[in-house]
């Protein structure tokens, strides 16, 4: 089912649930990943990705349709994200890096990267960026989204995304690298 | 030494490597959203409400309750509340019907007389009125044995 005709009948209490479940099956694995990506855990990605979508319920209704749907969903997703780990690190007065190790420890435990090294590392490297540096990163380079839609989402300039993904490379090059030197020292004095 | 790590040299693994939700995940996904939406309680908006809330709301909010629970048990504390006095709930009934009862229904003898003058005088006086007439009316109907008064 298109877009538009998901919000026609949702503006109809007769078919509002049926559009919403419609909506809710288009979209969910979307929203999914995008959360889990950044909060890596499966509990919290289902609690969060559950909220993302009463909000959409609520607010379906203003749903003004200059922009898509699936950025909007997109949004909201974001915003539930950033305000998820803002809130976590602020109730255990954690500062930005324990909040990155806590991640990439349950990364570690991941069955989907082990024994792939260098992709440890990677992933680690990219949990180490801030939240909205990392929430660049994923969207363009996992998710290979235009600037102009990452801009919608985000709500930041086309140039600042730029400049801010292009840092957040560098970064993860720069950890890989020193990661890789560290394990070469050790590898050399063994 | 080893050479430096290129981002774009990388092969890149799509999706990002993380493990795949439960089987039959997003399955039941749409149904457990749907209940949340489809009627939700009044406690339960409340309590989302409450745990969405900024901190300092929350704060406020308890911080009242707090003090409205104080100051309610202040309140339901302060004591039992004042009896009205016999006086003030004679001072209710008509003079002809207290009159009445005195002439009719009390059982005054020489020993009430006897011990009148020992009480204040005035002890009737808030809620009977006798002009001098009628208590000397009064009295003299009260039969006499004049032995008690000596």
């Amino acid at each position: 089912m298109e877009d538009h005709e998901i919000l026609a009948k949702f503006q109809d209490p007769a078919s509002r649930n049926l559009a919403f479940n419609q909506l809710v099956r288009k979209y969910q694995q979307k929203v999914y990943w995008h959360v889990r990506k950044m909060v890596i855990d499966h509990a919290d990605a289902d609690d969060l990705t559950q909220d993302v979508f009463v909000k959409v319920w609520k607010h379906l209704g203003d749903f003004r349709q200059d922009a898509q749907l699936f950025t909007w969903i997109y949004r909201i997703a974001t915003n539930e994200c950033l305000s998820f780990l803002q809130s976590k690190r602020r109730k255990f007065f954690l500062p930005l890096n324990d909040v990155g190790a806590e991640l990439a420890a349950k990364l570690e435990a991941d069955p989907a990267v082990a024994g792939d090294e260098i992709e440890l590392k990677l992933q680690k490297a990219i949990l180490r960026l801030p939240d909205k540096q990392r929430l660049v990163f994923n969207l363009r380079y996992y998710d290979e989204m235009p600037y102009e839609q990452m801009a919608e989402v985000t709500g930041t300039s086309v140039g600042a995304l730029k400049a801010s993904y292009h840092h957040a490379v560098r970064k993860i090059e720069d950890y890989v690298t020193a990661a890789d030197m560290r394990g070469y020292s050790s590898d050399d004095a063994n | 030494m080893k050479p430096s790590f290129r981002l774009d040299q990388h092969p890149r693994r799509w999706p990002q490597p993380l493990s795949a939700p439960p089987a039959g995940y997003f399955e039941q996904l749409p149904t457990r959203v749907m209940a949340q939406v489809a009627a939700p309680t009044r406690p339960w908006q409340l309590a989302t409400w409450l745990r969405q809330a900024p901190a300092y709301v929350r704060t406020s909010l308890a911080s009242t309750l707090l003090l409205g629970t104080f100051a309610a048990s202040l309140w339901l504390g302060a004591g039992p509340a004042r009896q009205p006095s016999v006086a003030a709930g004679l001072d209710g009934v008509p003079q002809e019907e207290l009159v009445d009862y005195l002439a009719s229904e009390a059982h005054l003898d020489l020993t009430d007389l006897a011990e009148l003058p020992a009480r204040p005088l005035g002890i009737t006086h808030h809620y009977l009125h006798p002009s001098a007439p009628e208590l000397a009316d009064a009295l003299d109907a009260q039969p006499t044995d004049e032995a008690a008064l000596l």
